[in-house]
């Protein structure tokens, strides 16, 4: 009997039951597929990470190192299994050439290594120890796709040919939020070029056992032993492994979660229309004493045939679709040993969307305990349903047409039907709005603001060479006699020593001068305005352990001079660990110094660049709009394309729902219409009833959505954001788009959604609908 | 006295193939301005839907309708719903009120689509209908809180609110008990008596009595045109009398 009443049922309201499957599907899709790919990462990552034999303790360190002490120190302790120092041979990146291309730009640390002999393994595609022979160079697998490398591409790093013979997996540093990339060359070779860079030590430990890795963090750092680099643990390198794709992961769970929402909704709507559609028989059938359990069933197994089959699309959908997501994962981590797990962890999260719908759908028929079956044999509708006629009443109308008050008064007796597409709009103005605000946010000129760099137009480097103080006196002198410049600072660079709580010296970059004149967005506080302040990067501010008004000591030409924390600020630059202050200093060394230019007229740049580096052949000249394209092209690129297809996603979604929506109310308000229609309504006026609720709903829709999209939206971009760099930022809204082109779009979309599902009112026949 | 319905060979058919059913056969018939008509037969025999079909409300196969001499299938959908606007009022067995709109805002509605009148006018004829028929107090009251005579009552107001030339009833006492049906058939006959001419689908030989003249159809076809004479028939008695003679003589 089931079987008859379900088909029957679906074959009434195709569309419908098309659509609410669709959704199910997609939902159960997008579940699964995040299933197994959370599988597949951690098993993938745990395979990689003991492969390689990550180390359990790293230490980072620059300068003398006393290895013997360090020795002494690792038999003596029990928990320690293997200890080693490696060297990481940091290079400049203007000495690093792959291909034709320069890693002048490259914001990373590159350095290079040799094999590991005891663990922490440079592996290669396969999962393979590679052993590199002379003039072999293997690049980090990160930049295989981002600059475009291919094996046998001929590199010079600092002189000496190279072909690139492979690409490598780093347990370490394969993530793209690690700062420092390795290069695995032969012994030969770093023999060769260990002259031209800075050896930085990686001193680190393999435990007998992960658990009592916090008893060997104390035991390390109560030993006094080298430790004036960062200190990183096997969790964290989990984590940062694990990050990208577990934020992609993230993503398409939240996406799920909105379409289960949408599919939820759907089957809310249709099955309240059902319900008062059917209304008099449900009476009945409690008239004649069938249990609520028995009638309920009847409903429930036409929602429990079309999500089973949603579900089981879905399932075929994710498997078929999970190569392409899983091949981020491969390329990174290798294959993961679990694929049966993987299937059966999809199948779990499929069963869960099922049992998901069946439970909602039980929770939706709870109301037809409250169905009196004397009530609906009597009336058909529910008399509970209480409509509130008195507040908005067309005789003290004055403002709207008819048609249009009639359309809202709809939507405001109707709230509880109303609801179910106020919310999927909402949820599609939010999902319009919130990647629009990013992308114009990230693409927008006060982006890099955020990044540690001012808005100006070009700079000048001065690095890596002799005599730096004098170079940069030439510059200065140049620029003061170029009439085309509008504003200009030179920011120099020195290194300092930091003087930390405990009474260690740590060294600190600090970079000096007028701040004021192109200013940078701080997370908190400001730019140093005084001698005696100074700002800190995000990370050396966690690294330091400072707050804004904190105090700390710098040692100045053998002095001991204290400063205040004026301003906490995110720094893409220099490995994010960076300073500014104001102070005069004429002790330390000039690291490097840069030129910050603003031109009157920017059409002026290209010009002035070529004559600036022509005439200054020691310094790197760049326009920071370059900059910008290279190291953020690609991402503002990405998210613009997301932010047009979740437009087209939430124009599809709007158009969808709407239509939907549509049909089954004019199905439903038959009766209704064919009495406007006795009464001299003509099918324009019901057309411009339905196209007055649907823009009104929209209407709200779109404040809330937008509310929605400013507050907690701002929250989800933050999370982006923050992935890459920053550490907190404000959209930078554009208001035409984001207020005005956006809703008008969505209007537009719901109003043809409208028209072209409410024709059919225009079929109904008074006749049919009154006669008796 | 001049026609305000004239129809013509009306034929309307339901189905199509096998199904095929002729409800109306080649139906001819007019009607006076003015004039208190009531269609009686029995189920099937096509009374309501000639009704529909005169009004307009439905489309017909063959034969012409006109209105007060307009020929209804000429007309545009947009101009039959202004004359449905202007010049009809309709009433039926089911109050068929909206039950977003209280009593008042469903009465006024369709003087509302383009009012021409200002809504303070509109207004005062609704309550001057409402007064009439005994609702005054009900305006503001939803239609789920009055009783089934009350919310037919609150329609014939809705159908007269435009001053219609002529009231459709489609077994308007249909649905109440015989006090109430008594009570708006005073009140369909008073408007009558005013000039408005009343079209009337009924089974009750006491509904029927009350009018001017019968219609009785069987198998889609008018089988027998009854006048009652206003000098001779002037109790509801004698014109019920005459009406149960005239139906056992088509037999129903």
């Amino acid at each position: 009997m089931y079987y008859k009443i379900i088909r029957n049922d679906i074959a009434k309201s195709k569309l419908i039951s098309l659509t609410t499957m669709i959704f199910v599907a997609v939902a159960a899709m997008l579940v699964a597929l995040s299933a197994i790919l959370v599988v597949n990462l951690s098993s993938a990552l745990d395979t990689l990470m003991k492969q390689a034999k990550t180390p359990h303790f790293m230490q980072m360190h620059i300068g003398d190192i006393d290895t013997a002490r360090l020795r002494e120190f690792a038999t003596q302790n029990s928990d320690v299994e293997d200890f080693q120092v490696l060297e990481f041979l940091n290079i400049d990146g203007a000495q690093i050439i792959i291909g034709n291309r320069s890693f002048a730009s490259n914001v990373q640390d590159n350095g290079f290594s040799i094999q590991s002999e005891k663990f922490d393994y440079l592996l290669d595609l396969d999962g393979k120890i590679i052993n590199a022979t002379d003039g072999e160079l293997y690049v980090p697998l990160r930049y295989m796709k981002e600059n475009d490398i291919k094996v046998g591409d001929k590199a010079t790093i600092s002189g000496k040919p190279f072909t690139v013979a492979g690409f490598l997996r780093d347990s370490q540093m394969n993530s793209m939020l690690s700062s420092s990339k390795r290069f695995l060359i032969s012994k030969n070779d770093y023999a060769a070029i260990q002259s031209s860079g800075r050896i930085e030590y990686l001193i680190e430990f393999r435990l007998q056992d992960l658990s009592s890795l916090s008893a060997f963090e104390t035991a390390y750092a109560t030993a006094g032993l080298e430790a004036n680099g960062p200190t990183i643990t096997y969790p964290l390198f989990k984590m940062l492994n694990a990050l990208t794709d577990g934020l992609m992961i993230a993503i398409i769970l939240v996406v799920s979660l909105f379409v289960v929402a949408i599919a939820f909704m759907c089957v809310r709507f249709t099955l309240l229309a059902k319900i008062e559609e059917d209304y008099r028989e449900i009476g009945v059938m409690k008239a004649i004493g069938l249990p609520v359990a028995d009638i309920k069933k009847i409903y429930l197994a036409k929602y429990a045939a079309i999500a089973a089959i949603g579900s089981i699309i879905g399932f075929i959908l994710s498997l078929l679709l999970k190569g392409m997501l899983l091949e981020n994962i491969r390329l990174y981590m290798g294959e993961s040993g679990d694929s049966f797990f993987a299937l059966l962890f999809g199948v779990c999260g499929i069963v869960f969307v099922f049992l998901a719908m069946l439970a909602y759908v039980n929770g939706v028929l709870k109301r037809f305990r409250k169905i009196s079956a004397a009530e609906a044999i009597r009336f058909g509708i529910s008399q509970q349903q209480k409509i509130n006629t008195k507040r908005f009443c067309l005789s003290s109308n004055r403002l709207f047409n008819t048609n249009i008050f009639l359309g809202i008064k709809d939507v405001l007796a109707r709230k509880k039907l109303y609801a179910t597409m106020l919310i999927v709009l909402v949820m599609a103005a939010f999902i319009i709005i919130v990647p629009l605000n990013l992308y114009n946010t990230i693409s927008s000129n006060n982006f890099i603001k955020y990044m540690g760099i001012g808005n100006y137009d070009m700079r000048i480097d001065v690095q890596q060479t002799e005599n730096i103080a004098n170079k940069t006196e030439q510059i200065l002198d140049a620029i003061h006699h170029d009439s085309s410049i509008a504003k200009h600072t030179v920011l120099t660079t020195k290194t300092f020593k930091a003087k930390m709580e405990d009474g260690t010296e740590q060294n600190i970059k600090i970079e000096l001068g007028d701040h004021s004149i192109f200013p940078i967005e701080y997370s908190t506080g400001r730019a140093p305005a005084s001698q005696h302040e100074i700002a800190l990067s995000a990370l050396n501010a966690d690294e330091l352990k400072k707050k804004i008004g904190d105090s700390m000591t710098l040692i100045i030409a053998g002095k001991e001079q204290n400063f205040t924390i004026s301003g906490i600020y995110s720094d893409i630059t220099n490995g994010g660990k960076t300073a500014k202050a104001m102070f005069t200093d004429h002790s330390a060394n000039i690291m490097w110094s840069v030129f910050c230019l603003k031109f009157s007229d920017k059409a002026l740049i290209r010009d002035r660049m070529a004559a600036y580096a022509s005439h200054f052949p020691y310094a790197k000249v760049s326009a920071i709009h370059d900059y910008v394209i290279q190291t953020f092209g690609s991402t503002i690129d990405a998210v613009g394309k997301a932010s047009r297809t979740a437009i087209a996603v939430a124009l599809f979604i709007a158009i969808l729902v709407t239509m939907l929506f549509m049909k089954m109310l004019v199905a439903k308000d038959r009766y209704a219409i064919a009495v406007m229609k006795a009464l001299g309504f003509t099918n324009a006026d019901i057309t411009v009833q339905y196209a007055a609720r649907s823009l009104f709903v929209l209407i709200i829709s779109i404040v809330i959505g937008t509310l929605l999209a400013n507050t907690l939206g701002g929250l989800l971009a933050g999370a982006v954001i923050s992935s890459f760099g920053a550490s907190s930022f404000t959209f930078s809204v554009n208001p035409i788009a984001a207020y005005l082109l956006c809703p008008l779009l969505m209007a537009c979309s719901v109003l043809l959604a409208t028209i072209l599902s409410t024709s059919g009112a225009g079929k109904i026949k008074i006749s049919d609908n009154i006669k008796e | 006295m001049k026609k305000i319905i004239i129809g013509d060979h009306i034929r309307k058919t339901f189905g199509e193939g096998q199904e095929k059913h002729t409800v109306l056969k080649d139906v001819s018939v007019e009607m006076n301005e003015g004039e208190f008509v009531a269609i009686m037969g029995p189920s099937g025999s096509g009374k309501s839907t000639l009704m529909y079909a005169l009004s307009g409300m439905d489309s017909i196969d063959a034969g012409t309708v006109s209105f007060d001499g307009m020929e209804l299938s000429a007309m545009s959908e947009q101009s039959l719903a202004e004359l449905r606007r202007t010049k009809m009022g309709f009433v039926f067995q089911q109050p068929t009120l909206l039950k977003n709109l209280n009593i008042l805002d469903n009465i006024i509605l369709p003087s509302m689509r383009n009012h021409r009148t200002s809504v303070d006018n509109i207004k005062k004829k609704a309550r001057a209908l409402m007064k009439k028929v005994g609702i005054s107090e009900l305006e503001k009251r939803d239609i789920t809180q009055v009783s089934g005579g009350q919310l037919q009552r609150a329609g014939i107001c809705r159908a007269l609110i435009s001053n219609p030339q002529i009231l459709f009833g489609d077994e308007p006492t249909g649905a109440l008990n015989s006090k109430s049906a008594q009570e708006i058939m005073d009140i369909i006959a008073e408007i009558n008596a005013q000039g408005t001419a009343v079209l009337l689908v009924t089974h009750d030989p006491k509904i029927a009595a009350r009018t001017d003249r019968v219609l009785f159809m069987r198998d889609g076809e008018i089988v027998n045109d009854l006048h009652f004479n206003r000098s001779t028939d002037t109790s509801i008695d004698v014109k019920i009398e005459k009406l149960m003679v005239a139906m056992r003589k088509i037999g129903v």
